[in-house]
């Protein structure tokens, strides 16, 4: 247990936190949009873990990872057009959708990914690669933890502020916001609730998918029925313990990700106390969160609430 | 833009030609996997065919392999027509395993009978048990049931790979390996027994059957049905009726966590006589399937549950003789759930396509 006090474990915890921080960041922050619109999408990790099956077999098949991130991407985004068609234009409960969507995509991901292997050994890929910022990375133990990542961890982190401009500084981020709180009034100025919710929960959606696509190329080398393990529902979790806000969303993400982080390192040291405990900690430290910071909830008044003229 | 307009009377011929239609595009899509798949489709049909229905054997098999189905949708019906969105009873499943685990090493040596009582009945508790903790942080601490529920299933099925994968209920052979992630076989007197002497159906089933018509009576013909009923269509109204919602909460979630509870007892000590989550997993999260798809109600859920244990039974011969994945169960299984989730949209709704979007 004390092995895991040393310097060099602490750096690789706090390095690997910004590593497992960037699939639920992309998801949790993607599918802040399409909350904000007003669709209680459940389907986060169904979307996710397409989103990696599909990222798989394109980098097997292509050798190509800025075409398998794509198609990671683009596979999120069909999934939120099923799920746009089920909740904004059918209005089915979104719960159920979302509940639906993920049983389907885990089995159908694990169905294919048998028929790919055909009872063989599966194909591997070579995943992404760190990226050392030039000088930064030398300095000691926050160049380490910082700035020898992948590229994609910095362009998680810069979609807080991204994201955050979007939905507070433009004209579709407000009519987005909107949605989620009074979508009569987009209605009765002349403007299509369904065509706005259908675009907030695509880029959610596609957001999703490049998070399932890191956590494929970024991890792993070959792909696994239970890849996502929960990340998918951390990242709701996070939205609804950082009040639906990009920041407070981010804070959570993290703490999440260290937990993991931690998990993954006791596992390696191989410490006395059973490893599975760590692995439970986010999910236990998410209870937790919400029960802690169940006071003034920012949740958007119309969540979950199919729109009928 | 596609607008949903109510249909004021509800058309049953048309409600079984939108059903039936969505079961016909299952099918297709079904056919459609298999062939993408380069399977002879024919033949893994036939395979499904003779691996649930084509004899004494296959039959009992598809009733065992739905009994679990069975209790789960039930669990899914009680909190569902409520409008509770508890998805905990994956997790339930397991604690009732356990539970139940636990009272057949406690009470080695009790009288058959009462062994096998105290086994049930803390498969039973032991669900309830998760049912409270969800009710609890709802009621108390405005934790969302959905998200409580769900970190409660990962944190539980983590609980028990410990208990069998390096804790004390590890398997004997295996505590230094802990390949395996299973328990020692439960005891020959512990299994529940069949039904009719040497045929395997197991007396989990006749317990699933009496626990979905005790429910069809609790939901239709009982003041507590009623309140499940209502909780759903307008909580506050129940609220000003003088109800103590919270309450109703509290005692939906221990019933559907009860009953989810048995499912894991049945698995356990009815079909595969060791712990082991392998045995377990999924059976939750098809039992939410098998609810909706049995339109909320016991009866209907008997009948989702044996056609889907029907399906999880043939599928082991289709893996066997026509080389069909067996991930092929959950994917028809969520395919049907989001084509019945339509038809009851084109059943309740006329659609209706109007101008343009802007």
């Amino acid at each position: 247990m004390s092995e895991l006090f040393q310097e060099a474990v602490i750096i690789s915890i706090l390095a690997g936190t910004l590593r497992i921080m960037t699939p639920i960041l992309f998801a949790a922050i993607g599918e802040l949009v399409t909350q904000r619109a007003g669709i209680w999408n459940m389907g986060v990790e169904g979307t996710m873990i397409m989103g990696a099956f599909v990222s798989y077999v394109v980098a097997t098949q292509s050798d190509s990872l800025p075409l398998a991130i794509l198609s990671g991407i683009l596979s999120g985004m069909v999934m939120g057009l099923i799920i746009g068609f089920m909740t904004s234009t059918l209005r089915v409960d979104h719960f159920i959708t979302g509940l639906g969507l993920n049983l389907l995509v885990g089995g159908l991901t694990f169905f294919w990914f048998r028929i790919y292997v055909k009872g063989g050994h599966p194909p591997t890929f070579t995943g992404l690669e760190n990226f050392s910022i030039p000088i930064l990375a030398s300095i000691p133990i926050l160049g380490e933890v910082f700035f020898n990542q992948k590229p994609l961890t910095y362009i998680a982190i810069l979609s807080v502020p991204v994201v955050s401009y979007f939905l507070y500084r433009t004209r579709w981020g407000l009519e987005i916001r909107c949605l989620g709180e009074n979508p009569k009034a987009i209605d009765i100025k002349g403007l299509s609730v369904a065509l706005r919710q259908y675009i907030a929960i695509i880029i959610g959606s596609g957001m999703t998918g490049l998070g399932g696509a890191f956590l494929m190329l970024g991890f792993s080398d070959r792909f696994q029925p239970d890849l996502t393990a929960g990340k998918g529902w951390l990242a709701i979790v996070a939205i609804i313990a950082g009040k639906w806000l990009p920041k407070g969303v981010f804070a959570a993400v993290l703490v999440f990700a260290f937990l993991e982080s931690v998990a993954v390192h006791v596992q390696i040291i191989d410490a006395d106390i059973p490893y599975q405990i760590f692995f439970a900690l986010p999910y236990l430290a998410s209870i937790i969160l919400l029960i802690l910071l169940r006071r003034k909830t920012n949740q958007p008044a119309r969540l979950g609430v199919p729109y009928f003229r | 833009m596609i607008s949903l307009e109510k249909r004021l009377e509800s058309n049953i011929s048309w409600v079984l030609f939108v059903y039936s239609l969505a079961c016909i595009v299952g099918f297709i899509f079904t056919a459609f996997l298999l062939w993408s798949s380069g399977t002879d489709i024919p033949k893994a049909f036939f395979a499904l065919y003779k691996g649930s229905l084509s004899s004494k054997k296959a039959i009992f098999s598809s009733l065992n392999y739905a009994t679990p189905l069975i209790l789960t949708g039930l669990a899914t019906v009680v909190a569902f027509r409520a409008q509770i969105w508890s998805i905990g009873q994956e997790g339930q499943v397991y604690a009732g395993a356990m539970s139940a685990y636990f009272a057949s090493l406690m009470f080695y040596g009790a009288p058959l009978w009462i062994h096998l009582l105290l086994v049930i009945a803390f498969g039973a508790l032991g669900g309830a048990l998760l049912g409270v903790l969800s009710a609890v942080l709802k009621n108390k601490f405005h934790v969302n049931e959905v998200i409580s529920t769900v970190m409660i299933n990962y944190i539980i099925i983590f609980f028990l790979s410990y208990m069998v994968g390096g804790g004390p209920w590890t398997e004997i052979s295996d505590v230094n390996t802990t390949v395996y992630q299973q328990s020692d076989p439960v005891a020959d007197y512990s299994k529940l027994p069949y039904l009719f002497g040497s045929t395997k159906l197991h007396l989990g089933f006749l317990l699933a059957i009496l626990s979905a018509v005790a429910c069809h009576f609790l939901i239709y013909s009982t003041p507590f049905g009623y309140e499940i009923r209502a909780m759903g269509h307008n909580p506050v109204a129940l609220g000003h009726r003088g109800t103590n919602t919270h309450k109703t909460l509290l005692y939906i979630l221990i019933l559907s966590g009860a009953i989810a509870g048995l499912a894991g007892v049945t698995e356990i000590f009815g079909t595969s006589h060791r712990l082991k989550s392998e045995a377990l997993y999924g059976l939750g999260y098809t039992g939410i399937i098998v609810g909706m798809i049995g339109g909320l109600t016991p009866l209907g859920t008997i009948i989702a549950g044996i056609i889907f244990g029907g399906l999880a039974s043939g599928a082991l011969y289709m893996k066997v003789l026509a080389k069909v994945p067996a991930a092929l169960v959950p994917t028809i299984e969520g395919m049907f759930l989001l084509f019945f989730l339509c038809a009851g949209v084109a059943a309740r709704y006329k659609i209706v396509v109007t101008g343009k979007d802007v």
